[in-house]
């Protein structure tokens, strides 16, 4: 009975947090259409949108979230918690839903806007049978990645410490942590084998059914293959999503359709964006009066004076360092496995649904585990937190370059068979080249879940348990500011890391990506 | 007749079986004991329904693909995988876009180790002149027209100095007047004979384009493909497409065709 019980306990636990998910996915649906639309029908509304989401899904979410918390507490105290996971979810969700349907009221043939012009439709009208229908396939294929990405967040934002306050929130996040730091191993994995398994159930019963609903809806004549048998099901859903993730996490849209913002202007969007967020909080709360604005301001000014400028620059030179050799890891394993598996036909058959499954699941689950057998075996802490970040990354390296593997056209296979080429030549001349593009692609994506794992894995609070790697970091930084409570000190570190983040997107990441698609000749 | 005249085959077909499997068991025959020969100093075509393996013959012939059952002699012996003896123009330009016109020409030159890097250059030099792409060596494939990236592929597939000169469809993307020049300069060098490719086989579903290019044409049937006839074209180069005999060739063609 205690079994059953235990049982009925995870369930109910994978309920809770499947309910918060699937309200942030209805919320992030909504947002999407709310800007999606606009950004597509109107060229002003484009030119702010789209930057703006773009910084927004570059940024690390979990940086932001006792901000957010501290926003929804004093909005309500009691769901504000609720409240504020939801969101934190919803932020991981939502950017790539909003470029899907921007992407796909784009595709609209002209001609069916300008009958709709003719039948001179109303908004409404216009909306319900034109835009909205028309946005439907852009939400079907990201319904997949988006819950991945979900999935990936909730875990972290169900336990939230903040100073002295402490919420948990009932979910699976909560129980499986819980279950790790009380040594019960069993209940752990059963809880691992649940989340499997309701992952793979949603996508067979909720996502794949809507997404071959939205295949009517598209504009080309060709519809994309959903194949049958479920195994291939699963794996169909899963290739699918690693080519969603990789194309709605591809600076692509804003490459090449717009250039606003360098790095400087962005940089003072996001703080302008900070400053908001938390004036927002305070005007909502109603307690706000300008010299509490001020001071809050001030607040922030002085944290930024209490890190200075070599700290902060010293604690990203750490984590840099600590990303850096997870992806380094990741891509001497995976750029060998790609061509393994893409020379041989039979291998993907077997690999890829093992992998995709592998990678569907949500790696923050067994960050707690890593930390406690870390400690518990007296491995470096180091090893660790490379451990975690390897986790939160590979795969998309992974997928990404075999997604580079399979654009090669037949012909230049058969042209390098028709030279004789040996494996060697052929990787020089053909495979590196054509993965160029989709290699530096996987590479800004692996780093940008590294940075967001990192602000777990370079400290967290584990229950009672405490990992932290005692080294410089600006994810530790950033674990220590909400432990203390200093939300000013938060803001500061959250700034500095983004701002980094950003600027190393767009001053190294985005000039190699523009130059591989420019230097191969293939976007 | 052109060329030499050592009447002996460059490349045989022996009795070649092969077919392709469908997934739901379904067996397609392609080839069901074919057997043909290519001669030196030959230029021969390749006629066929659409579909009768006709593009599946020619990789065949390059060692692209093995057949199940049969032999592919090259100059007398088992042709074992593709070499640079053999020379192949596809339907596709298929240039690698990051290389430049010069590279992609001396990409065909990378198993002559005896050659420096600077004689490939010259070589593929030597070849892009032939084509008449000098001025264009160190452009990318994208900023080239059709018709240059066909020459191209004719300058790599001619630039190991092959005796045979496989081509499939060759000339079936580019617009009227580009093939026209095209067809004019594979035959100029087929008829040089300090130059490569001694022979070349054909494919093409352009009978006049046959006519007017080749000594002899096989004709296929459809699936599995049996050799239909063979036709012998005597008619001074470079032909008149105009003129009565060569429609009379034509006619001949599409009779067996049908």
């Amino acid at each position: 009975m205690a079994i059953l019980e235990e049982l009925l306990t995870i369930l109910a636990a994978v309920g809770m947090s499947w309910a918060r998910m699937t309200v942030a996915l209805i919320v992030s649906i909504i947002f999407s259409l709310c800007v999606g639309i606009p950004a597509a029908v109107n060229r002003v509304v484009e030119k702010i949108v789209i930057p703006a989401l773009d910084i927004l899904q570059s940024i690390p979410i979990l940086s932001f979230f006792p901000i957010a918390l501290y926003v929804f507490i004093i909005i309500h105290p009691v769901i504000g918690p609720e409240l504020a996971a939801i969101f934190l979810i919803f932020t991981s969700q939502a950017w790539n839903i909003a470029f899907g349907v921007y992407k796909s009221v784009r595709l609209i043939p002209p001609e069916l806007l300008e009958a709709s012009n003719a039948l001179d439709l109303g908004l409404w009208r216009r909306l319900s049978s034109l835009y909205i229908p028309a946005a439907f396939p852009g939400i079907a294929s990201n319904l997949p990645p988006s819950w991945a990405n979900g999935l990936y967040f909730l875990v972290a934002c169900e336990i939230i410490t903040i100073g002295e306050a402490e919420w948990s929130l009932f979910g699976i996040g909560t129980l499986s942590t819980s279950y790790i730091m009380a040594g019960r191993v069993i209940e752990f994995i059963a809880s691992l084998v649940v989340v499997v398994a309701a992952v793979i159930l949603t996508n067979l019963l909720v996502f794949i059914p809507v997404m071959r609903l939205s295949e009517r809806y598209k504009f080309e004549e060709r519809a994309a293959e959903i194949p049958r048998v479920w195994i291939e099901r699963v794996s169909g859903w899963l290739s699918r999503m690693a080519r969603r993730i990789s194309f709605s996490l591809s600076p692509r849209i804003t490459l090449f359709e717009l250039r606003i913002p360098s790095g400087a202007p962005r940089i003072l969007l996001i703080t302008a964006l900070a400053v908001v967020v938390t004036l927002l909080g305070h005007s909502i709360s109603g307690r706000v009066s300008a010299g509490v604005t001020l001071a809050w301001a001030q607040d922030i000014v002085e944290a930024f004076q209490r890190l200075g400028v070599v700290d902060p620059l010293v604690m990203i030179g750490f984590s840099l360092a600590r990303v850096s050799a997870a992806v380094a890891f990741a891509l001497l394993w995976t750029l060998p496995v790609a061509i393994l598996i893409y020379e041989k036909g039979m291998l993907e058959k077997i690999l890829i649904p093992l992998f995709q499954i592998i990678a569907s699941f949500p790696a923050t689950l067994i960050l707690p585990l890593i930390a406690k057998a870390v400690v518990d075996l007296g491995l470096p802490l180091e090893l660790g937190a490379l451990l975690m970040i390897l986790l939160g990354t590979q795969w998309y390296l992974l997928f990404f370059l075999l997604d580079g593997l399979r654009g090669i056209p037949y012909e230049e296979e058969e042209v390098c068979k028709a030279l004789a080429m040996t494996r060697l030549q052929k990787l020089r001349h053909l495979y590196l080249p054509r993965m160029l593009p989709s290699l530096i692609m996987g590479l800004i994506v692996c780093f940008g879940g590294g940075w967001n794992t990192l602000v777990i894995a370079e400290r967290a609070i584990l229950g009672e348990f405490t990992w932290d790697l005692g080294s410089p970091g600006i994810g530790r930084m950033l674990s220590i500011a909400v432990d203390e409570g200093d939300l000013a000190l938060l803001i500061a570190a959250t700034i500095w890391m983004a701002g980094f983040i950003v600027l190393l997107n767009r001053l190294l990441w985005r000039r190699l990506y523009e130059k591989a698609v420019k230097m191969v000749g293939v976007a | 007749m052109n060329g030499p005249s050592i009447k002996e085959p460059i490349l045989e077909l022996r009795n070649i079986v092969f077919g392709y499997r469908l997934r739901k068991g379904e067996n397609i025959r392609i080839f069901d004991d074919l057997s043909l020969d290519v001669k030196y100093a030959e230029f021969i075509g390749i006629a066929g329904p659409s579909g009768c393996g006709k593009s599946t013959l020619i990789r065949i012939m390059a060692g692209l693909i093995k057949p199940e059952k049969g032999e592919v002699l090259f100059r007398g012996k088992p042709l074992k995988k593709p070499t640079p003896r053999i020379g192949i123009m596809f339907q596709s330009p298929a240039l690698f876009p990051w290389y430049t016109v010069l590279e992609n020409v001396m990409l065909a030159l990378i198993h002559e180790k005896d050659l420096s890097e600077n004689d490939k250059i010259e070589r593929a030099r030597v070849f892009l002149d032939m084509v008449g792409l000098t001025a264009f060596e160190s452009a990318y494939p994208a900023e080239l027209s059709g018709g240059m990236k066909a020459r191209v592929a004719l300058a790599r597939a001619l630039v190991s100095q092959p005796d045979l000169l496989l081509m499939d469809e060759p000339f079936s993307n580019l617009d009227p007047l580009t093939a026209i020049s095209l067809r004019r300069e594979v035959e100029s060098l087929w008829l040089n004979q300090s130059m490569p490719p001694s022979s070349v086989v054909m494919v093409s579903h352009d009978i006049e384009e046959l006519v007017e290019l080749c000594d002899r044409i096989i004709v296929l049937t459809k699936r599995p493909a049996k050799i239909a006839g063979v036709v012998e074209v005597d008619l001074d180069r470079p032909r008149q497409r105009r003129s009565p005999e060569f429609y009379k060739y034509v006619d001949e063609i599409y009779t067996l065709l049908s």
